[in-house]
């Protein structure tokens, strides 16, 4: 009986707590997203009021014809996709290769990309920001994409890793039986069986690379070819703080971000560390 | 014949991925060690050799050791911080039957965050003027002024860390829960009829069976954080006067302020020391504990 209710009151308890982790989790988000539609008078004269006054879409409006934001989102979709496209297709041949064609190297090798996460990206800054003057790719989205691999394709390949390793190296002999080469058995056997796990990594890649900043900071100086993270700091050094705007801004940034993330969260779960413990 | 073009055919499958980590990653590290042994400048083109001159320079600096202070600091509290609400997090909600899945997407909106829009959002909630939090808890009665949670140097460096407990606890609670969820009932279960109570449970069947995950987790977390950047400078430039400035953006200021990238690359090497050393210990004990579930 007294354990019952003990039980009871645990889950309660949990309840309690998971609701108080969760406001706190997704209201920055929440106020994001309304202060974006407040008017400018609403969002200093009403700090605590929830819901805007009066809605509005001025904000959004200044952001993209007077600020030309669209533009800052195109260099960083572009940006985004050719490091993710690339990242996807170095990444897979490399963990399918690590995971069937190197038993006992293999291990060796999963263990120095993760060794690789060590490295301070302001480490790495200066060597990129040093060569990529030399090669002059200062100030250009190619040069972007290649400093972008650095951090995605060793992460790529620690994720894939994981999924590979779920095919059954059974399926792949059945297919060479019937004489199917190495590589037709790659293309039409093992890719679609890992397909939703190359699907999440390519997301994942693509948020990470959205959503990167330092070396964006470091290597791109001009306004036409700044990533969101860079413009949208920029709005910050403006002489009359606008926060309604960079709040529109903001959101125009995070909204893909989490939606994306939504969808794969479920493959990223064990992912960091299952590369490795297995 | 046939072996040998398999062996070949192998190499060129890993062969893009070992270039990226050769020349974004390997070659790097190589050209900073070089770079801190010399007068390089952010924008002359000459430069001279000069030894260890310039890790001299920065192992004599107060500042240097204000910022490593500063960052040990930022990690451990952050760290202990995301452990604890991250790892509560997973049991309870591995507990509960109902809401899981509302609870967890919820609490996993953080991680999605691009540093500029956690910069953006949480100086907005905490502006000092017309922000949320400082205004609520002045009309609450619980601050008789507006808290100056950036600005006030006996706040701020506590705010950042909240803010990064608050981006970094859910990437520990998913790996937790996951962690968890592998653990076979039918132990628990087994452990009831013998009597044992529930915190017996946790400390001899959950404790050992997530111990390693969650061992390498902290190691991920512990370099990440030590290394992360883009938090306290979009949110405080390190500053109100150099009270948040930890070792990446002491460095960022020495190559990008004082143009002096030679001494900035010595102090990104000493970074990377300091790591290894870090790691090389973490995986010692974990390599323990691994071989005792063996």
């Amino acid at each position: 009986m007294s354990g019952k209710l003990k039980g009871k009151l645990g889950n309660v308890v949990c309840h309690l707590y998971l609701i108080i982790l969760s406001v706190i989790a997704a209201f920055p988000l929440l106020w994001v997203l309304l202060c974006s539609v407040k008017s400018s008078g609403d969002l200093t004269s009403n700090p605590t009021s929830i819901l805007p006054k009066e809605f509005t879409l001025g904000h959004f409006k200044n952001v993209i014809d007077t600020l030309g934001f669209t533009r800052n989102i195109g260099n960083s979709l572009i940006i985004a996709f050719f490091t993710t496209v690339i990242a996807i297709a170095i990444s897979s041949l490399a963990a399918y290769g690590i995971v069937r064609f190197f038993p006992k190297f293999g291990n060796i090798m999963s263990r120095a990309l993760v060794t690789t996460y060590m490295f301070p990206p302001i480490l790495l800054a200066i060597p990129y920001t040093l060569v990529m003057a030399k090669l002059g790719l200062t100030n250009t989205r190619v040069g972007l994409v290649i400093v972008y691999l650095s951090f995605s394709v060793p992460y790529a390949v620690w994720m894939l890793i994981g999924f590979f390793k779920t095919v059954p190296i059974g399926i792949e002999e059945a297919a060479r039986v019937d004489g199917a080469n190495k590589m037709v058995t790659f293309v039409r056997i093992v890719l679609p069986l890992v397909a939703p796990g190359i699907v999440a990594t390519a997301i994942y890649t693509f948020i990470n690379a959205w959503n990167e900043f330092l070396y964006s900071l470091i290597l791109i100086n001009s306004t036409e070819l700044m990533t969101v993270s860079v413009a949208l700091r920029s709005l910050q050094g403006a002489e009359i703080l606008d926060w309604g705007s960079m709040m529109a801004a903001s959101t125009l940034v995070v909204i893909p971000s989490v939606v994306f993330f939504m969808f794969i969260q479920k493959y990223i779960a064990g992912g960091m560390t299952e590369g490795s413990v297995k | 014949m046939k072996t040998k073009k398999i062996d070949y055919g192998r190499w060129l499958l890993v062969l893009p991925a070992l270039i990226v980590v050769g020349t974004l990653l390997v070659y790097p590290i190589f050209s900073s060690l070089y770079y801190s042994l010399t007068t390089k400048h952010l924008i002359k083109a000459t430069y001279d050799f000069i030894g260890f001159d310039n890790y001299i320079k920065v192992l004599t600096d107060p500042d240097f050791f204000k910022a490593f202070l500063t960052s040990i600091l930022w990690t451990v509290a952050s760290l202990l911080g995301q452990i604890v609400v991250g790892f509560t997090a997973a049991l309870a909600l591995n507990r509960v039957n109902h809401l899981k899945g509302v609870y967890r997407i919820l609490m996993i909106i953080p991680w999605a965050f691009p540093s500029i829009v956690i910069a953006l959002a949480w100086k907005w909630i905490l502006n000092g003027v017309s922000g949320f939090l400082p205004n609520l808890l002045y009309e609450m009665g619980v601050a008789s002024e507006l808290p100056q949670f950036l600005s006030d140097s006996s706040l701020v460096f506590g705010t950042l860390i909240f803010i990064n407990i608050w981006f970094g606890a859910p990437m520990i609670m998913v790996n937790v829960l996951s962690a968890l969820q592998t653990i076979p009932q039918d132990q628990y279960e087994a452990a009831q009829i013998d009597g044992a109570s529930k915190l017996q449970q946790f400390m001899y069947i959950t404790v050992p069976h997530i111990k390693v995950v969650v061992g390498l987790l902290v190691v991920l977390r512990t370099i990440w954080v030590f290394n992360n950047f883009d938090i306290i400078y979009l949110i405080t430039g390190g500053g109100p006067a150099n009270a948040t400035t930890t070792v990446p953006i002491y460095a960022y200021n020495m190559g990008w302020g004082t143009k002096l990238l030679g001494r900035s690359s010595a102090v990104t090497v000493l970074l990377l020391a300091f790591l290894l050393i870090v790691c090389f210990i973490y995986f010692k004990i974990i390599g323990k504990w691994e071989k005792e579930d063996k």
